[in-house]
């Protein structure tokens, strides 16, 4: 209670450090390597705020308390040194830190030293995480996890990115690695929590890391570890940082061409069209498409009737009214970011804390589109008895998300606005003479392309009619509301020498409200008055875990064995409504005069396992480990619920050994490895055994019911076992130290909809039947560059490779969109038609077909006719990052890359942009300026054509290289010196300018190079770069 | 310390306790709440009454095949009806539906192709489970026979519009290749069956369901005896033959009392109402199950609510009106030149998103009893029956001297004059009497069908070649 209520004081009233009686202690800091003086380390009393800075000579002076008893010395690249104090000069050495082994990290379940590792773990902490603007925290590890493959899809700020772990061991299951947080596996939405409350992000890649998880755990595991406070005399720590920016997006967009090139390039489709599909003459059919121009495209942006002569070109006198500019409309320039952390930290010998609190608040590149979250978290540990140790981690965090449409192909769509709405049409409302329409207090109206009563040209837009994406965007609300509460408490018993029993009880409740509002008098639902349509869902998730564990030494033998028991209940409670006919400005269900929809149901799952651990080691120099998992999932059958998952896992230190040990370069050799086998039971439904008739299909008042298709009442979960061996080294006294490591991960049991004939019915059945194989290979190494005086540089690169290749299907070959599966490719190799360019003869495309001899390729130009060929992998060869951190006294700059090669991108809105003018009103690339327009002309466009073809339809025509670098994240930071601080009472201080996605180099341009795992374009905005300026104060 | 052991022995004990007890019962807890089983299903007739609602509902759904078929011209079975509409010369199309109206769209890849035929074979295959399940339910027999009738209605139904779709008329060759044929529930894919197979099984299941179908339903939006009795003068009809029993069913579906049938006055009421009088079979829509924009012709021919705009009429036809018809409700409401393919707009369909979708009306089934008397040789019958319904239509209707051809020309221009929009009477007609369709000059797209033209019917899907082992690609070859 004494504890508490001094923490309580710190946040009530502050602290500052009262310095009664002091003496002055004087010296000079060296490093023991060349006993050069060191320059910049901080000096200070331990448990206090009271420090100081060594000079350029390495010397310092410092006053202390008369009570004071230990220095502490710290320096980056430095083993932290707390000295006694012995007298009034103390002359410090200090040693250059070695990239830990025996350093702990985190592991399933406990923790391990790096030394005892058998299995794959890539751990990220502060140093990455702290220079990146990261709303949803994993997106901060990409490029720093070898093997870990991270993509964002589109700008919307507060989006979670996809996460593949070693490839893809699924085809249709889910493949998102499972998420631990703090020991409890986590169910909410990732963007509620805040990385700076974030101490490790640790990716378990192997079987050896993972196998704890059992089940759940074979597309890898992320274990995310809060803050927390050190038991130890240390005073309390406040820190404070401010930052704010602006963002862009962070690629640029496809040029599109202009109102008066669009007018005279549906000319020429419809003068096409008349010439090589209904036989008139050049000049009939030219005549004929003056006259129909404006009749085909509903409106005319020009002055006069017919404003494209028979020439082709604009006529003398014609004036354009409008050329809207959709992009710039649709689209935030310099969108405003700001974000704000306070957080206190501290502990005694018993007791220890970290609570924090932070607000965020991002706007996005589409307009209205905004993040804004609150998050909080006190995290607690003491040691309650000298048997008994009690933790509680507890967040709560609440977000807003203003999420207007930004992909897909709903009319509201705003990049496929932008892709399909050429700048002939208006923003705002015209009558037919082009004039302005303006509502009663003279404003204009945005024009929805949908206006009646008789008027015939600019009124009815043949593309997205009866909508308007800006119009629809500021006055349409999509708001999603998200409020999360995580807690974790475990008390733990020291039952007798190395025994000892913990029991953990964590509970998540995630609240998840999707509210949207249609205008009641413009749009969709502007003839029902407005429609809000409203969803809410409770997931609640209660883990109970007991871990009983032994740990003992007997002369050169060390053991430690873990028994488990867990419980899992998983609970989702969905609920909606939709309803119409609202007056303006009401804008919540109960001011609704037609209810149009209810639902609602509840899922639920359960997991019961038992867990196994046992480690051994001799000398600390040979290692084995042996881990089980025995699950029992409610999502399978009862004869089918419970399955057996383990791995087992050896490493030897090398460069412990007799003949090594003595070397001067060699500090570290370490081979491991590992062989489980793991499961994936997610994404396969609740109850993907039972058949069933769905409800949701009621005919009037009556209940209606669908039967929803054949199930395999035997389907299980998949199985992945997982093979993996590594070398870790270090030298120069780990100056140069890294890891090269391969895995072959080979997935069965694969479920697949086994696709049967359509007209059976049914499209398919879904049954375990394939199999798939990743292998891989990561490299990682970092470097102290130049650790010199005042100087301190290190770099880091990483490389990693995957192969995919199916082994085992349901039948010889399955098509599924743009990709085919066949034994032997990856899922996501392109098989799709061959562009073999346009015939110079007639402008018609022409694809590539199987001639009559084997082996042989000749041209068609009937789409049908054409043979469809594998065309490369949407998956890329090789991902990684490449880092540097440079350091000179206050100064710092870091900076860091990601990058990927070797994948290929499927650009349908390209493919729409290069459309023919098939359709009438659908907006054009300005590539389309190559077109195919006379016999003899060459090509690789074909002709305009306002009729049905099929020259844009899918082949490698839009397929494209989608390599690309990026410069992920640049801070230049700089800390005010510690004579400065001193003076104020301020521990540090430092001001920075942190940039992220600043530059990115792409092969394929006009979209962002991050779309999606199947290499696939869903009229995506774009990711944003963000430049923001901000400062840290701890006191 | 002695206290620590005891607390550390009943930790254990409890740990376990808990760990080797009663998680079997914890397991199986959960259950499904959102789906039914087959049991709770065939074991009342509020069951199969839910089946059945949601087989109908399922057939005015936004049918949903693949996300890359999402489009709002490939919707429920109004969607199939509104393509075959645009390839006549009626009406103009410019919109949605263009490709249809093109008379285009038609490839083993594209989308009216694949939708058709994978929707129509989804609802047989619900057609056929059902069948089944009520087959082997412990229901009593006079239940099953009723439900039995009302599936094989549904199934006939599938069938006769699988048959139209994918080959020529029955008339041309019974023996040309037609959808494959299951009866049954089935795993294994067929091969291509004849239309004569098609066509046996079609009838087989209309006459069964007339014997076991009561008058009675649930609602208009249900098949009962009189819908299986028009049903069965459509298929009959299409088949060129039996025109005795196209006479009879078409009688027995409307009760063989046109002025008890008709209602004239409701025809200007927007055809959005499934109570009207004439209606015998409808889709009914409502607010909370709409189909939003989807539903044609309301959504493209009403230039009066905010929908589409995208259907014109052609001039000649509306020419063909009487100004005292109730049926002529044409308006010249763009601001355009004599000519032009925007002249002419109708107000026959209302749209909202409660617009309910005629399927089946009596006038059809009088018009086919005219017909089938023609084709008796009793054109005096036949002229009296179709002045009926003309003079019922016009007050001021003249009945015509036309005899022979010339008297069944006047019945079938009736029958586009009374029924189109609604479900593509003038293809169907030029499709089994083995007509062409030719366009007037003010049409958006003047393309003219030959008799027997390949653009009537369309070509097999090719993701049903591509997972049927009995349908190879030569399947298309000529077609």
């Amino acid at each position: 209670m004494k504890k508490l209520t001094l923490l309580l004081a710190i946040f009530a009233i502050g602290f500052y450090a009262a310095m009664a009686q002091t003496r002055e202690i004087t010296g000079t800091v060296t490093y023991s390597g060349d006993g050069s003086s060191l320059p910049g380390v901080s000096v200070s009393v331990k448990g206090t705020t009271i420090g100081t800075i060594s000079d350029i000579d390495g010397k310092y002076t410092i006053r202390v308390p008369e009570t004071a008893t230990i220095l502490v010395y710290s320096f980056i690249g430095m083993q932290t040194l707390e000295q006694p104090i012995t007298g009034s000069v103390m002359n410090i050495s200090l040693q250059q830190e070695t990239v830990g082994v025996d350093e702990v990290i985190v592991v399933a379940y406990g923790t391990k030293t790096k030394r005892a590792l058998t299995g794959a773990v890539t751990s990220v902490g502060s140093e990455v995480l702290d220079n990146q603007t990261a709303i949803s925290p994993l997106r901060a590890i990409q490029g720093s996890a070898p093997g870990v493959n991270i993509l964002t899809s589109g700008g919307q700020p507060g989006e979670n990115p996809t996460i593949r772990i070693r490839g893809i061991g699924s085809v249709n299951l889910s493949n998102d690695p499972l998420i631990v947080v703090d020991g409890i596996v986590f169910s909410g939405n990732l963007n509620s929590i805040t990385a700076n409350q974030i101490e490790s992000i640790n990716v378990l890649k192997d079987a050896s890391a993972s196998a704890l998880y059992g089940s759940r755990a074979s597309n890898g595991v992320i274990l995310i570890t809060t803050k927390s406070g050190k038991y130890g005399a240390k005073e309390a720590k406040l820190t404070f940082n401010a930052k704010v920016g602006f963002s862009n997006p962070a690629v640029d967009t496809y040029d599109l061409v202009g109102a008066e090139d669009y007018m005279k390039y549906s000319w020429e489709s419809i003068k096409n069209t008349g010439i090589y599909r209904n036989g008139k003459s050049e000049a009939v059919a030219a005549s004929d498409a003056t006259s129909s121009l404006i009749s085909t495209l509903r409106y005319n942006p020009y002055n006069v009737a017919n404003p494209v002569g028979t020439n082709g070109q604009i006529v003398d006198g014609a004036e354009l009214m409008w050329d809207t500019d959709w992009y710039d409309e649709l689209t935030n320039d310099n969108a405003f970011y700001n974000e704000y952390n306070l957080s206190a930290t501290g502990g005694s010998s018993d007791i220890n804390y970290f609570v924090s609190g932070s607000y965020l608040n991002q706007d996005g590149a589409v307009i209205e589109s905004n993040f804004e979250r609150y998050s909080g978290r006190v995290n607690l540990n003491a040691k309650l008895k000298d048997w008994l140790e009690l933790s509680t981690n507890n967040s709560f965090s609440k977000s807003l998300q203003n999420y207007p449409n930004q992909a897909g192909t709903s009319y509201t769509s705003s990049l496929q606005w932008v892709y399909v709405v050429p700048n002939i049409y208006p923003l705002y409302a015209r009558d037919a003479q082009g004039n302005l329409k303006l509502d009663s207090a003279g404003n204009p109206i945005y024009d929805y392309g949908n206006a009646g009563g008789g008027q015939s040209i600019n009124a009815v837009r043949p593309a997205l009619g009866g909508e308007n994406a800006v119009s629809s965007n500021m006055i349409n609300d999509i708001l999603y509301t998200r409020s999360n509460l995580l807690s974790s408490s475990s008390l733990k018993f020291n039952l007798y020498e190395g025994l000892t029993f913990r029991t953990t009880f964590g509970y998540e409740r995630y609240l998840y409200d999707s509210y949207e509002y249609d205008h009641n008098q413009y749009g969709s639902a502007a003839s029902v008055n407005g429609r809000v349509s409203q969803q809410r869902s409770i997931t609640e998730s209660t883990t109970w875990t007991n871990l009983l564990n032994y740990t003992k030494s007997i002369n050169d033998h060390s053991f430690s064995v873990d028994l488990i028991t867990e419980t899992f209940d998983y609970k989702y409670d969905y609920l909606n409504a939709q309803a119409t006919g609202f007056l303006p400005n009401v804008k919540v269900i109960s001011g609704s005069t037609v209810p149009e929809s209810v639902g609602g149901y509840v899922n639920q799952e359960r997991l019961v396992s038992y867990l196994a651990r046992a480690d051994y080691n001799y000398k600390s120099k040979y290692y084995i480990d042996f881990s089980f998992r025995r699950d029992a999932s409610t999502r399978f059958s009862k004869d089918n619920r419970w399955g057996n998952f383990f791995s087992v896992g050896g490493s030897w230190i090398l460069s412990d050994e007799g003949f090594l040990a003595g070397s001067e370069d060699i500090s570290l050799l370490k081979i491991r490895s590992s062989y489980g086998e793991l499961g994936n039971n997610q994404g396969i439904g609740y109850f993907p055994y039972l058949e069933g008739y769905d409800t949701g299909w009621s005919n009037g008042d009556n209940s209606g019911v669908l039967q929803g298709g054949v199930v395999d009442p035997n389907i299980k979960w998949e199985k992945t076992g997982l093979f993996n061996v590594a070398l870790d080294f270090g030298f120069l006294n780990n100056r140069i130290n890294g890891t090269i490591e391969y895995y072959n991960k080979k997935s069965i049991d694969l479920l697949f909809d086994k696709p049967l004939a359509p007209s059976l019915g049914d499209p398919s059945i879904f049954t375990n039947v394939g199999t798939v194989r990743n292998t891989g290979l990561e490299f990682l190494i970092n470097t102290v560059n130049v650790h010199k005086g005042d100087i301190y540089w290190t770099s880091s690169f990483n490389v990693s490779t995957n192969k995919n290749k199916l082994l085992k299907l349901p039948q010889e070959e399955i098509v599924n969109g743009t990709k085919k599966w066949m034994v032997g490719k990856s899922i996501y190799d392109f098989f799709i038609r061959e562009y073999a360019g346009v015939n110079p003869a007639d402008g018609n495309a022409l694809w590539y077909t199987d001639g009559d001899e084997e082996g042989t390729k000749v041209v068609t130009d009937d789409y049908s006719e054409a043979t469809e060929y594998y065309q490369g992998s949407a998956l890329p060869d090789v991902i990684g990052g490449v880092s540097s951190y440079f350091k000179y006294k206050g100064f710092d700059i870091n900076i860091m890359f990601n990058y990927s090669f070797g994948g290929q991108i499927y650009d349908s809105s390209y493919a729409g942009l290069m459309g023919s003018l098939e359709s009438a009103g659908d907006q054009l690339s300005v590539d389309i300026a190559d077109r195919w327009q006379q016999p003899g002309d060459i090509t690789d466009v074909p002709k305009l054509l306002n009729s049905n073809n099929d020259y844009n339809a899918t082949s490698t025509r839009f397929l494209f290289d989608n390599d690309y670098v990026r410069l992920k994240a640049l801070t230049i930071g700089y800390n005010l010196p510690t004579s400065v601080l001193d003076k104020v009472n301020v521990q540090s201080l430092r001001i920075f300018m942190q940039a992220d996605n600043i530059w990115t180099y792409q092969s394929h341009k006009g979209i962002d190079p991050e779309q999606n795992i199947a290499g696939t374009t869903n009229n995506r905005s774009n990711l944003m770069k963000t430049i923001s300026f901000g400062v840290n104060i701890e006191l | 310390m002695r206290n620590m052991k005891n607390i550390s022995k009943f930790l254990i004990g409890v740990w376990v306790l808990f760990a080797f007890s009663g998680c079997e019962s914890f397991l199986d807890e959960p259950k499904p709440t959102d789906s039914l089983t087959s049991d709770a299903i065939y074991s009342s007739t509020e069951g199969v009454d839910a089946y059945l609602s949601g087989i109908y509902r399922n057939m005015r759904a936004q049918y949903e095949y693949s996300t890359d078929v999402a489009t709002t011209d490939v919707g429920g079975i109004y969607s199939m009806y509104f393509a075959r509409t645009v390839k006549g010369s009626d009406l103009i199309q410019n919109s949605w539906y263009n490709f249809d109206y093109e008379n285009d769209n038609r490839e083993p890849t594209y989308r009216r192709v694949r939708v058709t035929w994978q929707f129509l074979f989804d609802l047989v295959n619900h057609a056929n489970t059902l069948i089944e399940g009520v087959t082997n339910s412990d229901l009593p027999d006079a239940d099953k026979q009723i439900y039995i009738a009302h599936g094989k209605a549904l199934r006939a139904y599938f069938y006769f519009q699988l048959a139209l779709e994918y080959q020529l008329s029955y008339a041309v060759a019974p023996n040309a290749p037609a959808p494959p044929l299951y009866d049954q529930v089935s795993y294994e894919p067929k091969g291509m069956s004849t239309l004569e197979e098609v066509y046996t099984l079609i009838v087989s299941d209309i006459n069964d369901a007339i014997a076991g179908l009561p008058d009675t339903r649930i609602n208009k939006s249900y098949i009962n005896k009189s819908v299986a009795y028009g049903l069965k003068a459509r298929i009959l009809m299409a088949m060129n033959k039996d025109w005795d029993q196209v006479e009879a069913a078409a009688n027995a579906a409307y009760g063989g009392n046109p002025a008890a049938a008709l209602a004239a006055g409701e025809y200007s009421d927007g055809f959005d109402d499934i109570e009207a009088t004439e209606w015998m079979w409808g889709m009914d829509q409502q607010a909370d199950q709409s189909n939003y924009y989807y539903v044609a012709p309301h959504a493209f021919t009403d230039h009066y609510h905010d929908a589409y705009y995208g259907t014109y009429v052609d001039a000649n036809f509306v020419s063909d009106f009487s100004a005292s018809d109730v049926r002529n409700l044409f308006q010249k409401l763009y601001d355009v030149p004599e000519g032009d393919f925007q002249e002419w707009v109708t107000s026959k369909f209302v749209f909202s998103f409660e617009a309910d979708i005629p399927m089946m009306r009596t006038p059809e089934m009088i018009l086919m009893e005219a017909e089938a008397l023609y084709h008796q040789s009793q054109e005096t019958e036949a002229h009296d029956l179709l002045f009926v319904l003309q003079s019922n239509r016009d007050p001021n209707a003249v009945k015509s001297s036309a005899t022979g051809a010339a008297l069944l020309e006047e019945i079938l221009l009736e029958r586009r004059k009374e029924m189109y929009g609604e479900n593509g009477i003038q293809w169907f007609d030029a499709k089994r009497l083995q007509r062409g369709i030719t366009r007037g000059p003010n049409h958006r797209v003047v393309v003219n069908l030959e008799p027997n033209d390949k653009r009537f019917y369309l070509k097999i899907p090719k993701t049903e070649i591509d997972s049927n082992p009995n349908i190879e690609e030569s399947v298309n070859d000529g077609r």
